[in-house]
């Protein structure tokens, strides 16, 4: 049998380790669970539209049904109308919600009865339709030809070009871009705390002087964080696939069309944020002189995977800012930024490649940071060292 | 050196500073194959940093370490069996598991890993406690693992710092049994530790450290030619007959006789001829210091 490389025996005991261990799983059903809720609930909770219910009231108002229901195709408005008998039918059906308006017409006035508040659409339909009917009326009684008044009257056909026209999907993909910075914050700052609990532990239980014996610091750190990752990611393929599941176990038809290109930006986004992330927050867990210390130890790391969430909503309220553009390129913040920007579609390809380059060129040098923080302080006793010091510890 | 010659770890002109503290000062040591050395001195005398500079994971500010004739690498320690002064193993673990991940993170095929991992757990008494995690063990079968960690692999050197520390009698006897028969078997041993009785029993050499230097080191033999030479002599008569005697002094007197420091170059001769004059001499010997003697000589220097 062969041997195994140290890097990947590392590797492998994390991820066995995690696979083993019973928050994995929880924490894996959790985050599914969440994404599949995103989906599922709003469509439960959602109703198809049914028509308004308009009741008429009396000959004359039932006079103007076929006007009303004209008007209201022509305003693409879903309208079912009904006569009613009386006043107390019409109150008591508006009051069961049987009807949403009941109305009636006086010869110089009109009264819609409603529960609350009547929309404006439907208080413009019923004006516009009493005013027609009224000035029919008026014209008759005065003798004058309709025809050549009616055609006086009718509205100058007017309509709008938009030269950059809002995506007909432009809700969906603002969820989406929500959703992808909602579960890759979340995924940052889970397994970057799995990795920061991880090397403080090994450091504080003393294993860490233990494994180098035998293993060289880079490669410790390397294997820990491939092995952390990986189970990420997988949680990570888990969550997604579970989304589109439910997403076509309920038949949402609202699946904007930039969701192709987002679910492999997710999952490499997460993989470049990471890898970012995770070396940050190993070499600070290695600062460390009690387990109790890495969560305030590595809070400034936290934080800007908290800003970049939180920007998301800015992207969503302008896409094309050139602030947001430009932040999105900032390696902190590309890991959450760039997939929400992709998910709202505003991004060129050329920006996604300089992204992944800059984000590359970045991990390399923290990794290579990291390394030298990490070994200049995991075997080091004592109180907690700044960075500083455990860069100039390696160096003595 | 030639192939045939046994591996042998040579450390030269060590230097380490932690700052402006200087922890080890040009120091000079050798441990040859199926050696035992002892390394003592009091707590900051060097020791751990002197085998955590063995082990690699101390890289020394100047002097090296060599193996088998070349300076110590990645590939030397992966045949080094190292146990720190604070033992380190994962909580969580199950003990076969740990075991034979550190024997595969040194070298060993998965498989073979496996085996020698549950050969060592029944040598050292944990049979059937093999799929416990670590943390539900006693604090006594949590060191046999731990010592297990250092040996799984069957290293060429054995680094052990402060290894017999809290142990019961009991265990010390099995963990002296165990250097001994890993010496047998060619290892090169390192050891500190603070309990000089089990030092002088176990070690073939002896290093004294102190303030980073070396104070002394040799065999036991050699290391009590360092000492004054102590005499005790018993005679039936009346005592006073040593009260001023020439270069020698009375150390203590009892009820075996008395105690006395010779000063070098005094023939006991004319001790025993003082002696004889007083009375006839029941008891005249020469008293052999042990290392706690030895150290304590040394450091009141």
């Amino acid at each position: 049998m062969k041997r195994i490389p140290t890097t990947r025996l590392v590797m492998k005991r994390e991820l066995t380790e995690r696979l083993q261990g019973r928050l994995t799983w929880i924490m894996t059903a959790l985050t599914t669970l969440g994404v599949v809720a995103l989906i599922v609930v709003p469509a439960l909770v959602r109703q198809p539209a049914r028509p308004t219910v308009v009741g008429l009231m009396g000959s004359s108002a039932q006079a103007l049904g076929p006007a009303l229901q004209r008007s209201a195709t022509e305003a693409k408005v879903r309208l079912r109308i009904i006569n009613v008998a009386s006043n107390e039918a019409a109150r008591s059906g508006v009051k069961d919600g049987t009807l949403d308006v009941a109305l009636s017409v006086g010869a110089r006035s009109a009264v819609s009865q409603v529960k609350a508040t009547l929309s404006p659409t439907m208080r413009a339909l019923l004006q516009s339709t009493l005013d027609e009917a009224h000035l029919q009326q008026a014209l008759r009684e005065a003798g004058v030809p309709l025809s050549s008044v009616l055609r006086a009257l009718t509205p100058v056909p007017f309509s709008t070009m938009a030269l950059q026209p809002p995506p007909p999907d432009r809700a969906a993909r603002s969820v989406a871009a929500l959703a992808a910075g909602l579960l890759l914050y979340v995924s940052l700052g889970i397994y970057g705390a799995a990795v920061a609990n991880g090397v403080a532990q090994e450091k504080t239980s003393r294993t860490a002087e233990v494994l180098l014996a035998a293993v060289r610091p880079r490669q410790l750190m390397t294997g820990k964080v491939v092995g952390i990752g990986l189970v990420g990611l997988g949680q990570l393929a888990i969550a997604v696939t579970g989304g589109l599941i439910a997403n076509a176990a309920v038949h949402r038809t609202e699946i904007p069309s930039t969701v192709w290109l987002l679910l492999p930006a997710i999952l490499l986004f997460f993989v470049l944020g990471f890898a970012f992330y995770s070396f940050a927050f190993a070499a600070t867990a290695a600062t460390v002189a009690r387990q109790e210390e890495v969560q305030f130890a590595t809070l400034p790391i936290g934080l800007p995977i908290i800003a970049g969430f939180l920007l998301t909503y800015a992207a969503i309220a302008s896409p094309s800012a050139w602030w947001i553009r430009l932040l999105s390129f900032l390696p902190p913040l590309t890991p959450i930024l760039m997939p929400a920007r992709i998910a709202l579609g505003h991004v060129s390809s050329w920006e996604v490649i300089l992204a992944v380059l800059i984000m590359l060129a970045s991990i390399y040098g923290m990794a290579r940071l990291a390394a030298r923080i990490y070994a200049g302080a995991i075997v080091r006793g004592g109180a907690r060292l700044s960075w500083r010091a455990a860069l100039r510890l390696q160096q003595e | 050196m030639t192939d045939c010659d046994p591996p042998v770890l040579e450390i030269s002109d060590l230097v380490h500073r932690f700052g402006t503290r200087v922890a080890l000062d040009r120091l000079n040591a050798k441990v040859s194959a199926g050696q035992i050395v002892g390394l003592v001195g009091r707590n900051g005398a060097g020791k751990t940093t002197t085998m955590r500079a063995v082990m690699g994971i101390l890289r020394p500010s100047g002097g090296e370490v060599s193996w088998d004739g070349h300076v110590v690498g990645p590939s030397d320690w992966l045949r080094f069996g190292y146990m720190p002064e604070e033992r380190g193993l994962y909580p969580q673990m199950r003990v076969l598991d740990q075991l034979s991940y550190f024997g595969e993170l040194h070298g060993l095929d998965r498989l073979t890993a496996r085996n020698v991992a549950q050969a060592w757990l029944g040598g050292l008494g944990l049979e059937g406690r093999e799929q416990d995690r670590v943390v539900a063990l006693s604090h006594g079968n949590q060191q046999r693992v731990q010592l297990a960690v250092a040996l799984v692999h069957r290293p060429e050197l054995l680094v052990l710092d402060e290894p017999f520390s809290g142990l019961d009698p009991t265990a010390v006897d099995a963990l002296s049994d165990t250097l001994r028969m890993e010496a047998q078997r060619g290892t090169a041993v390192l050891f500190s530790s603070h309990q000089l009785e089990l030092v002088e029993h176990l070690c073939d050499r002896v290093i004294i450290l102190e303030e980073g230097r070396m104070l002394a080191s040799g065999t036991l033999a050699e290391l009590r030619a360092l000492l004054p030479r102590y005499l005790r002599v018993q005679v039936d008569g009346p005592t006073g007959w040593s009260a001023n005697l020439q270069g020698a002094a009375v150390v203590r007197g009892d009820a075996d006789g008395v105690l006395l420091r010779l000063e070098a170059g005094t023939d006991p001769q004319a001790i025993l001829r003082a002696a004889l004059a007083a009375g006839p001499v029941e008891q005249f010997g020469f008293e052999a210091g042990g290392l706690a003697d030895v150290y304590r000589e040394l450091m009141s220097r």
